[in-house]
Parts: C-alpha cells; structure tokens; sequence
C-alpha cells in the first residue's frame, strides 16, 4: 500500500526503516529503544501521525502497572499524543487503531468502538485490527457486529482452524444453533483436523455436543458423542457422561439414562447431582409432594448405594431429607452417633439442613441429648458392650450446644450451651474448636465482645491457623474493635502494604464486608462506604478480567468454559457479595440524602487528634512521594496514592441519589427476584420523585413477598407521599388505578392489623413505623416497638436496635425506657449494655485472656 | 458434602476459601486462568447451603519440553477447618488426578509446599501417597524454602491398597 499512501504520511528511505524497527520493537516489548526510533523520526518529521501514535502506544505500554507517581504525567502526555496523531493523519488506520487502544486501556468501550471501527474503514482486511475490533465487541456484547467480525475474519484466514471454531462459538453467542452447527460442519469438510492435540479434539467436539443439546438435537449428538469415545477423543470421564445422560434422557430412554447415572456414580460417588439424577430417572419425582411408596422406594435406592459406596456419606445424608418420623429418627440416630465417634466437627452443619422442619429439629434434639445422657453414665450406646471412644462425648457437648442455641430454636438456651461447652473445655481445654463453640453461642446472645474473646482463646490455641486468625479478627470486627481485627489480620498479608491494602488488592470479599459494616455501626459512614464501594470495584474487576479470555479462549480451544464464563459474567453481580455491599451502601446514600449533615465532620477530640495524625501522615507520605518521583526514575517510585483515605469524598457526594442508582441497576437486571431489590429500589424513586418507578418497586417486591412487613410499610408511605405531592395528571391517573391493588385494606386498617398481630420482630418494627406514617401518634409507635421485649416475641437484637435508632430521631425522650426493656429481655447483648458495665467487663475479659495465655504457655512448655 | 467438578461460577468461592485458609492467595484472574485452560481438573466441596468449603485448583504443566510426559500439577488445595475429619483432600484430590489421567493422559502429578508445613507434608505423604522429590531454595515470597513433592500414578493401584 505504501505507492497509495498520502503525502504527509510518506517518509524518506532510512525513517521509513526507523519506522518498521519501532512496530517490531513495540511488539518485543523493547519500550525504551522504540521510544528512541520515534525521538530520531519525530525531529526530522515532527508532524508525521503514525510516528506520534506508535509512540504514545509505546511510551503507554511502558508504564508500569499500578500506576506510580511518576508515571501520572507520562499516561496524560501518551493520551495527549495520540489525540494529537489523528490531528496529523486522520486518514491513517494505525492512528485510529492506538486511540482505540488506548481507550480500550481507560474501560471507555464507547471511544474504543469508534476509534477501531474508524480504523478499519482506513483499512478493512488489517488482521491484528479486526482480532481486537472482536474482543471489544464480543466484550461489549454487541453480538452481530461480532459475529460479522469473525465472518469477515474467516474470509481471510481461512486455513486457520480457530477461525472456523471461533465462528461457531459466535453464532452460538448469537442465539444461532443451526448456523453454528452449520459452520462446525463445513469446517469438517474443509480443513483436515490433524494439528489440533489431544485435550484440543476433546475441548471442541465436547462443546459440540454441548450445543447439540442446546439445539434440542440429541440423537445426533448421542451418535456423535459415541463415536467420540469409541475413537478416542473424548474421555467417558466426567462431562462427557453427564452429557450421554441429558440427551437419553431428553430422548425419553429412562432406563439407559438411570444406567449412565449409575456410571457416574461409580466416577464420583460424592456428587449430588448424580444421585438426584438417577432418583429422578428413576421415575421418584423429587420435587412433587412424596407419596409414602416413593418415599420408601428412594430410601431402599439410598440404602444400597450406601453398601456399594461405604466412604461417601451422600446417601446417607440424603436419606435424613427423605425419611419421617421413626424412619427418620433410626437413621438420624446412626448418622449422628457416625459423626460423633469420628468427632467431626461439621456434624452440626451438616445435619442442621433439615432443620427447616420442625419435627425433624425436634427429634435430632431428642437423638443428641439421649446420647449425652448414656455417655454421660458411662453407658454403652449400642446393646453389644462396645465402648465409644473417649472424645464423644465431648463432640455430643459441643454438638447439642450449637444445636440448644440454634436461631430458629423459639427459646434458644444460650446459658446450658455455655454450660455443656464449658464441661467438654474441662475435658479437653487444648481444642480450638470448642472455644470457637462458645464464641458463636454468645454472638448469638449478643455478647459480641465477650464472642471476640472467646474466639481470640481458639485463635491462641493454634496461632499459624490463618482461618482462626480470620475468624477472630471478623469477631472483633463485629465487636467494633477494628484496628485490633487489623492488626491481627496483619499476621497474614504482605509485610511491605497495609493489611487493608492486601486484603483489598487480593478481593477479598468478606473482610470488605465485615470492616465496612463495623464502621457503620461506629457510626463512622465515609469509611463504610469506602469498604463497600471497594466491594463494587472488585465486582468491576471480576468484569474487566474476562477481556483478554475473549481472544484467549479462542486460542486454546476451550470453548465450553468460555460461553459459561460470558453466561456467568452476565449475572455476575446477583452475587450475594455485591448484593449486600450494594444495599449497604444505597442506605447510607440515602441517610445522606436525608440529613446531609451527617457528612459533616463532628468529631470527639481524640478522634480528631487521630484524624489530623493520620491526614499528617497521608501528607507527608504524598509529599515523599513527589520528591521521589522528582528525584529518580525507577526506584523509590510508588504508588499513586489513595486520593480519599477517609472516604469523606465518597460520603460529600453532590448526588447521593444518583450514586445509589448506579450501584441499584445491575440489581434490577439480576436481582430481580429478590424482594430486597425493590425494596431499596423504592427507597431511591421516592426520594427522586420518580413515582412511577417507586409505584414499580411497590408491584414488583408484592409479586414476589406480599406480606412482606417493610413492603406493608412502604405502601402506606408511598399513600401518604403521593396524596401530598403535586402530581401531573397522567401520573396521578396511574396512581389512583394502582393503588387500591396494593393497599388490600384502609392504612389505618393495616397498621391496626400489623400493630395487633405482628409475631415476627421485622412486623413489629415495621407496623410501627407503618402506624407512625398514618397518624403521626408516637405513643402507639412507642407501644408498638416494646413488643420486640415481650416474652413471646424471638429476641432479635437487630430489630431492637434499629427501634432505638429510629426513637432517637423521632422520639428520643421514649429511648430509656425502650431500651431498658429490650436490656431485660436480652442481658447479655452487648449494644443494650451500659457505658460503665462494659468497662467492667471488658477489663474481665482481657484478665481472662492474660490467664488463658499463661495456662497455654505452661502446657505448651509440659 | 457435595464433590463436584469446579464450574465459573464457583470460582469466587474457591477464593474466598483459599482467602480464609491459606497465606498463598491469588488474584480472581489466576483462579480464571485455570478453568479456562484446564475446565476439568479443578473440584470444590460443597456444603448443604451452597458454600464452597474446599477446593483443589489444579493445572497441567504447561509447556511440557520434548520427551517429558505430560505432568498435573496442584497450584492449591485447602479444606476450611471446621470440615476437617471428612476426608475431603482425599476425595478432591482423587477426582482431579482422574481427570488428569483420563483427560490428559498424565504419568504423575506435582505440587509444592513449605518446608516448615509438616501438617500439609505428612497429608500429602502419608495419606496421599506424594514423595519429595526435589527441594527449591526460596521458592515462597518470603524467602522460605518449598519441597517439590510428586507422585506416579502407575503406582495408584499400590498406594490405594495401602491405604
């Protein structure tokens, strides 16, 4: 092309080989020698584009990742070069290509599609273009543009055999089976196969017959799928099977489909979805209300797949789901006592699934404390004198203790847990996991603190655990000792970064989680909404991550896995870690909204010593950091330094609401089925006036909880808002038909029925609040909210303290007495514990720990 | 507890498993990398409410010189703690070297572990049949040494009647 290339773009015989040396270095990755080739081009021809781009491509590429102070100025004069190349050549595809490249590099997907689609109008058939062109596409999910990509590519490489496959995968993406078959086919007849290895073959045909299935085309995929095995390309292992059992299935072969589960279950009789799949072959439906005949049949099934696989303890677990009453009784009993002699400490988790019923929870209560009771007298558990092991007794204590304290227990036994660990401690006071027993049976009681210590004693006991370790510093955490749970979780992170810093680089979810709700109940709202605006940004990266597996995958031919990764990144943030951070986050955007004087800085004098130490620090640190970067080159260059330390930024937003929306949309995509979502959701079309999405939010959490006690709440609220707005006429018009379908009663029908008969705490709290909203009388919302200490009432401390929290901006003469009641209810929770108790307390406990470290170290040294 | 071949979506747990378990953590893209390069050989264990509580990430070698048979490698196997005493190392360990030997015709399989982790060294020996055969000098970040422990699986039959 060069004999066509414009005039401006032409260069002299010795630059032009300049030229060509920079595009291989730039590919060699010799950042600085190309940087040096562009230098002697650009002085001689400081106006020629594709010089300018191809150096702002390799000075971009040399910059180090993370960013380093000194690297900030070079990003902004690489950015501002490659503007200024399409300046000098508008017409040259390398131009347009580094600018797409670039902003492919900022996440700006929509500058990045339009400089590549620029670029290959400049030049169509530029292969390393179009490859890119199709990650961002495929990236971005515009599909078609995509799949006419991989067409057009194919119509130039055609020899090359990820080309073809590729093609396929994109119709796949395209919602075409047929063509994607089709393409498969023709690929067959047209390129010979042999260059492709083994696990390659195996990859490919295993995804074809994956699409098969998808096509609804199983007799031929089963033909397929059998000469695949007989030759040798794919392994019977796994997948391959599960396949064979779909489409015999799908084909109405019951009886060979029972057979190829049995197959897989001699592969993995550990797998769930194998035994679920051969009782359902079986003809048992599973899901249907059981009648006594099937029940009997799947637990005969479950009984001998217990004798062929006597190391998996799957049948043997799914037969408690399936069996009742005295069936239940005699298997749960033999589980149970398994579990004990084997002192398995998951025992209680495991078995706890079928708690959900409450006869079974009943039994299992009955199982346990019997056994205790014979161990307890030295008695043989079975009639033939067989003596059980000495430590299961202990295991039935530690057992029965989290099972007493057990939340859906309607009075749970915190103090017997307490006692029952306390024996076991007496018997073994070396074991970890009874410390860690007793941690959790008085975070259950509220004793958050004395929770901490306790789990602090597990974590003494074996100090290289790192999943102690964490436990303790989430106790602490929860505990609101958040530089203790730091400094513990120090032990584990890199030396050279913060633990903060290490835990936030390797995305680890629950400690951004943990930390961000301690300082929100601190009340300190910047930092929590730091943590949780890290959570999203790891989500954002868990996004980001799929980009360079789009060109990947196609290489290395593992075409299954990829389309579940897409499936997968699409619905990625239904993920329960976004989703918690998430709703976290809009509740503080809308306290900000609300009272945005919450954002200013009130500060008691030892945390605004504190403050200014810390910001003297951040200082400081910053102004090292310039000097260095002034100084040297390569050394001594950090990190850029966090621009918002305290998270007041984030907290000061400008558009609190706005900023809650955002973290909101990916939850209305892929929540949907939650009732949280719409729930939230109402809270931010509310407070924006957007009634009509408000009302949507109302209908949607209705469809999925109807009786769901903040949604009964909300409806009154949104009532009240709306007769009081000044409303457009058609808005008004949807209202009035809407409404009456939400409100099944008058709202002072409503608050009177949840005021009168609400069980739960969440009814209570709410019917409070919903009574409030109607007649503005704080008595009754007072009265109301005291329930939550009554007798019959589950104590549920987070409702008592979401009560005081809202008494004391409502109502905060009422705070004492509410408070004193709940404290009566619940002595030992933590939050209802007077100021100079806790002193007290805390004092005990920290005396406790001193002597526990001593004990430990004289039995250490025996 | 259920085993199960690992899937995409069971790939944040197996981080935040390891997160809790272990010092030697990777990125979401490492995790990534596996099973999109390797799908079949990576397992979780599953517990009733969904969460993953053990897992093994396991590759191949991957550029494998001349003459070398093809060789499985585990980047990283943990059990969390309270789901201890169940056997489950054993059984995720088992199914990967299956899918090793079935999918790409492995003759053994490698890991490494810290020379001062005599808990993992006697359950990789004792129990899974691994023998050290090479020592690597400064091998972890922080500067501590690794012992290269490896196991043949033409020996299989020989270790499982042991055991």
């Amino acid at each position: 092309m060069a004999h066509s290339a414009p005039k401006h773009r032409q260069l002299p015989d010795k630059e032009s080989k300049l030229f060509r040396e920079l595009l291989t270095q730039y590919e060699l990755k010799q950042y600085k020698k190309g940087i040096k080739a562009a230098d002697t081009i650009l002085k001689k021809f400081p106006n020629h584009g594709e010089t300018l781009a191809l150096k702002a491509l390799t000075l971009h590429s040399s910059l180090p990742e993370p960013l380093t102070v000194s690297a900030v100025p070079k990003k902004e004069e690489a950015e501002n070069m490659a503007r200024l190349a399409i300046k000098k050549d508008i017409t040259s595809h390398i131009t347009w290509h580094v600018l797409g490249i670039l902003a492919k590099s900022r996440k700006d997907w929509d500058e990045a599609s339009r400089a590549f689609a620029m670029a290959r109008k400049q030049d169509p058939d530029n292969i390393p273009l179009i490859r890119d062109s199709i990650a961002l596409l495929t990236h971005t999910r515009q599909y078609p543009a995509a799949l006419a990509a991989r067409h057009h590519y194919l119509l130039l490489r055609p020899q090359i055999r990820s080309s073809w496959l590729a093609l396929v995968i994109a119709h796949q993406l395209n919602g075409d089976l047929d063509e994607a078959l089709k393409v498969f086919e023709d690929y067959q007849t047209t390129l010979k196969e042999e260059g492709a290895t083994g696990p390659e073959k195996s990859q490919i045909l295993l995804h074809i017959l994956r699409i098969y299935i998808e096509a609804g085309k199983d007799q031929e995929g089963l033909e397929k799928l059998r000469q695949g095995v007989r030759d040798g390309v794919i392994s019977p292992r796994g997948e391959c099977t599960l396949l064979k059992a779909q489409m015999l299935a799908n084909l109405g072969r019951q009886e060979d489909a029972l057979q190829t589960y049995q197959e897989l279950l001699e592969q993995n009789s550990d797998n769930l979805e194998y035994y679920k799949g051969y009782l359902q072959k079986k003809g048992i439906g599973l899901n249907a209300e059981l009648t006594d005949d099937s029940r009997s049949k799947i637990l005969d099934t479950l009984s001998s797949f217990a004798e062929i696989f006597p190391r998996s303890a799957a049948p043997r677990r799914l037969a408690l789901d399936y069996s009742t009453g005295d069936k239940f009784r005699e298997l749960a009993r033999a589980y149970i006592v398994k579990g004990l002699e084997r002192g398995v400490p998951s025992l209680f988790v495991d078995v706890k699934g079928v708690y959900t019923d409450a006869e079974k929870m009943k039994i299992v209560g009955e199982i346990v404390e019997e056994i205790v009771g014979k161990l307890e007298k030295d008695a043989s558990l079975s009639n033939d004198d067989s003596i059980s092991p000495p430590t299961m007794l202990l295991w039935a204590y530690y057992y029965l203790s989290l099972h007493l304290s057990y939340p859906l227990q309607t009075s749970p036994n915190y103090p017997r847990s307490l006692d029952l660990l306390n024996k076991a401690i007496e018997h073994t006071p070396t074991l970890p996991e009874l410390y860690m027993a007793k941690a959790m049976v008085l975070k259950r009681s509220g004793d958050l603190l004395n929770a901490a210590y306790e789990m602090e004693k597990a974590r003494l006991l074996d100090g290289q655990d790192r999943f102690l370790n964490g436990k303790s510093a989430k106790y602490w955490l929860r505990a609101g000792e958040i530089k203790k749970a730091e400094e513990l979780l120090a032990v584990f992170t890199k030396k050279d970064l913060s633990p903060v810093q290490d835990l936030t680089d390797l995305q680890c979810l629950w400690f951004l989680q943990e930390e961000g709700d301690a300082y929100r109940k601190e009340g300190n709202l910047a930092m929590a909404l730091k943590r949780y605006q890290a959570l999203a940004t790891v989500f954002q990266d868990y996004e980001d991550d799929q980009y360079d597996f789009h060109t990947y995958c196609m290489r290395r031919m593992t075409f299954g896995a990829y389309v579940s990764l897409m499936r997968y990144e699409d619905q990625l943030r239904s993920h329960p870690g976004y989703f918690n951070g998430a709703l976290a986050a809009i509740e503080i955007y809308t306290q900000v909204f609300d009272d945005p004087s919450i954002t200013e800085e009130n500060f008691s004098p030892e945390e605004e010593a504190e403050r200014k130490k810390q910001a003297k620090k951040a200082q400081k640190a910053e102004a090292k950091a310039k000097k260095a970067a002034a100084t040297s080159g390569e050394k001594n260059d950090p990190p850029v330094p966090d621009a918002d330390p305290t998270g007041i930024q984030l907290l000061k937003t400008e558009t609190p609401i706005d900023d809650a929306l955002k973290l909101w949309r990916p939850l209305e995509r892929l929540a949907a089925e939650r009732v949280e979502t719409w729930l939230s959701g109402y809270e931010i079309f509310i407070r924006k006036k957007i009634y009509l999405a408000a009302l949507k939010a109302l209908k949607s959490a209705q469809s999925i909880a109807p009786s769901d006690p903040q949604l009964q709440y909300q409806i009154l609220h949104f009532q009240k808002s709306t007769s009081s707005a000044e409303l457009p006429e058609s808005v008004k018009a949807v209202i009035n038909s809407e409404l009456p379908s939400l409100l099944t009663t008058t709202p002072e029908e409503l608050s009177q029925s949840l005021g009168g008969n609400a069980k739960s705490p969440e009814e209570i709290y709410y019917a409070a609040r919903g009574v409030f909203e109607v007649n503005g009388d704080k008595q009754q919302m007072k009265e109301t909210l005291l329930k939550l200490g009554d007798e019959g009432v589950t104590p549920n401390i987070k409702y008592m303290e979401k009560s005081v929290q809202l008494l004391k901006i409502i109502s905060p003469e009422d705070v004492e007495e509410v408070q004193k009641k709940y404290r009566a209810r619940c002595p030992s929770a933590w939050v209802f514990t007077p100021s100079t108790e806790k002193e007290t307390k805390r004092r005990d406990f920290e005396g406790g720990l001193e002597g526990f470290q001593g004990e430990r170290y004289e039995e250490g040294k025996k | 507890m259920d085993i199960r071949q690992a899937t995409i979506d069971d790939l944040i747990g197996m981080q935040n498993a390891n997160l809790l378990n272990l010092p030697e953590n990777y990125t979401f893209k490492y995790y990534l990398y596996h099973a999109l390069t390797w799908p079949e050989l990576s397992y979780v264990a599953v517990d009733p409410r969904g969460r993953i509580v053990g897992y093994i990430l396991a590759k191949m070698e991957d550029e494998p010189s001349p003459n070398t048979e093809p060789s499985g490698h585990v980047t990283s196997i943990s059990v969390l703690r309270p789901y201890r005493r169940l056997g489950l190392a054993n059984k995720l360990m088992k199914q990967s070297q299956e899918a090793m030997v079935a999918h790409y015709k492995a003759s053994h399989i490698t890991l490494h572990v810290r020379k001062s982790n005599r808990a993992a060294i006697s359950l990789y020996r004792d129990t899974l049949g691994f023998e050290v055969h090479a020592m690597e000098k400064g091998y972890y970040a922080d500067g501590e040494d690794a012992y290269g422990m490896r196991y043949l699986f033409n020996k299989k039959s020989e270790v499982e009647s042991t055991a």
